[in-house]
């Protein structure tokens, strides 16, 4: 299993666009993926999960994968946060 | 005639027409149980449902973000795991499962406290209705109405708007929702003007009355009189040609009848800003808010990140830059930088005091600065200054990372300009020592007003104590333009105060030579600004000086 802690830079932090964004990347990814908030853990597949955590600006996340692609998959999700998720 | 009003229109403009008021058909939703045996043909069918509204969504997500988003959550896996759970555990039908499922999700976003998360309940229900039109067959009846209508809604769903005929529609009118909505968003984005959250609008309008909706003044006048009418099309005209004229003189100077000349800046938060700010004809970036490297990032910036942060900001502007050193506290924290819960944080750990307790972050700033200034023309400005100890000890630190960069053999600008924000009630009343040792002044509007009038502006229930116009303000900015002017400095504005344009003629009148604002302000400003005379401002904020009360100054400005 790969981690990594990221900071939230989206201003409005991830409300509909950029969640949806997170969703559709993770949902294409093959390992098992957990975003943890604080001692909150959500599956990052569903818009819904991400949205409901109401995740602000300047809030710091830990992507978890697992799996044979944890890799690949880590570095592809942190690249997309780190870009501001299409914002 | 009668006249609704809200506080803050959505959306600006002035829209005449008649009501059309749109009640969406309630829907009548099938409820049964289903056995056992024929529960998987049951989730089958919910499945070719969200296959078909993919299928929708996808084809609208090319024309509209939101839909993209919808797309996401249609095919959103706990969705789906709550509606399957709701029909295999309970035996309910797929209709049914959708409107509980969808039911609790609505429930949680509608708990929420920020609002802007709070209306998202609304895609959920646009979600739901999709998914039910598609398990029922039966299509939503389509928002169709007469011309020159304005259209009332309780609310508006995203799909709702799409399916909008906007050739009739002149403007827009919900009982719910705030400024952050969908409705509002859309609004702005088709220039329609829009008012949201109008609560009596269902009792007070009815279908067919003549309406005037003012999206400058948040104003809806209900059945007005023909000399009201006439009024408002001569208003709408005059509107549409001050656009045009304020658009034509984008690119001419900020210069007075008689010829004097302000420097008319933005204030940026980031490189994008910036990027944006210099096609809008500005002579400089008067603020620009370092923290944005620190917010973003998951660890103190270094020397070099923010170096190359400064110099492409600099570059890019390629006009005169003033970059404020590290304003955190108060409201704004660092994710890494833990501090301590304060019981009066914006009198607290905050701006130049953290600064010149953390020497060494400090340091990391001032010498990438300094290594920018070599770029490019750069002046520092240090935030929340309430004493002439406190620039001291700042320049000190300034000229120990001069000497240090001169013993490395590494470039800057030796005669780079240090300034003061006046944003304190301290600096005001020392404005005169802090002139002789300051090169300008930025004041800092937004906070002053809060410290001088003791008004904390995030406040609702005191938000109507808080006015730059009061005359407390007013007579700072006099002093402090009066002692920069004395030593030869020169003053600028920076907050928001320096945008608004009613305020233009009396700012110009006491002094200031620079006004930075949002950049999409500045065309406003300067086409005031170039109708004003620069003798008569004087002598308007001469009198304002001695004007005892809010509203006689705003009087004298009419």
């Amino acid at each position: 299993m790969v981690t990594q802690t990221f900071i939230i830079n989206n201003k409005n932090g991830l409300h509909a666009r950029p969640a949806g964004e997170l969703a559709k990347i993770a949902s294409t990814c093959r390992s098992d993926i957990t975003l943890k908030i604080g001692e909150k853990k959500i599956n990052p597949k569903s818009i819904l999960n991400i949205m409901a955590a109401a995740i602000r600006f300047g809030t710091e996340i830990e992507l978890a994968c697992n799996g044979e692609t944890e890799t690949e998959d880590l570095k592809r999700l942190g690249e997309a946060i780190e870009q501001g998720l299409g914002e | 005639m009668k006249v609704l009003k809200v506080k803050q229109p959505a959306s600006e403009g002035i829209a005449m027409g008649w009501a059309y008021l749109y009640q969406p058909q309630e829907r009548i939703i099938a409820d049964y149980r289903v056995s056992a045996e024929d529960r998987n043909k049951e989730i089958e069918r919910f499945e070719a449902a969200v296959k078909n509204a993919a299928e929708e969504l996808f084809v609208l997500a090319g024309e509209n973000p939101i839909f993209a988003a919808h797309l996401e959550m249609v095919k959103d896996i706990a969705l789906q795991e709550a509606v399957t759970g709701k029909i295999k555990g309970d035996g309910n039908n797929a209709e049914k499962a959708v409107v509980l499922a969808c039911e609790e999700l609505i429930l949680l976003f509608e708990a929420m406290e920020d609002a802007y998360m709070k209306e998202r309940a609304a895609d959920i229900k646009d979600i739901r209705e999709r998914l039910l039109g598609q398990l029922t067959g039966l299509e939503k009846k389509t928002v169709s109405c007469e011309e020159e209508s304005i259209l009332i809604a309780s609310d508006l769903t995203p799909s709702d708007t799409a399916a909008l005929d906007l050739d009739k529609i002149r403007g827009l009118i919900t009982r719910d929702g705030g400024i952050t909505s969908h409705v509002a968003i859309l609004a702005k984005s088709l220039s329609l003007p829009a008012l949201v959250g109008v609560k009596d609008i269902f009792s007070e309008v009815a279908d067919g009355d003549f309406l005037i909706l003012d999206g400058y003044t948040g104003e809806l006048r209900i059945n007005p009189t023909e000399e009201e009418k006439q009024k408002y099309h001569e208003l709408t005209g005059k509107h549409k040609e001050a656009e045009e004229r304020i658009k034509a003189e984008e690119h001419l100077p900020g210069i007075t009848r008689d010829g004097k000349e302000f420097h008319l800046c933005a204030n940026v938060g980031n490189i994008e800003d910036i990027k944006k700010a210099v096609t809008n004809h500005i002579d400089g970036i008067g603020l620009f808010r370092s923290e944005f490297l620190y917010l973003g990032s998951s660890h103190f910036p270094t020397e070099e990140e923010q170096f190359e942060a400064y110099r492409e900001a600099a570059v890019i502007c390629g006009r005169e830059i003033t970059i404020r050193t590290l304003d955190i506290g108060g409201d704004k924290t660092l994710p890494y930088y833990p501090m301590d819960r304060e019981e009066n944080p914006f009198l607290g750990f905050r701006a130049i005091r953290i600064s010149l307790q953390e020497k060494e972050l400090f340091k990391t700033q001032l010498r990438a600065v300094l290594r920018a200034s070599a770029f490019g023309k750069i002046r520092i400005l240090f935030p929340m200054i309430i004493s002439l100890e406190e620039l001291r000890a700042a320049k000190a630190v300034l000229r120990e990372c001069m000497e240090e960069l001169k013993a490395e053999g590494i470039h800057y600008d030796d005669s780079i300009q240090t300034g003061v924000m006046i944003e304190t009630p301290a600096s005001v009343l020392c404005a005169e020592e802090l002139a002789k040792e300051a090169d300008f002044f930025s004041i800092g509007t937004n906070d002053l007003t809060q410290y001088l009038l003791a008004v904390d502006r995030g406040n609702t229930k005191i938000a109507a104590l808080y006015n730059s116009f009061h005359p407390a303000v007013i007579r700072s900015i006099r002093h402090v333009t009066d002692s920069a002017h004395k030593y030869g400095k020169k003053a600028g504005m920076c907050g928001e105060f320096a945008g608004n344009e009613k305020a233009t003629e009396l700012l110009i009148g006491l002094g200031l030579d620079e006004l930075s604002m949002t950049a999409s302000l500045i065309p406003g400003v300067r086409y005031r600004i170039r109708r004003l005379d620069y003798e008569a401002a004087g002598k308007l904020a001469e009198a304002a000086v001695n004007k005892a009360t809010v509203s006689e100054i705003m009087e004298l400005l009419q």
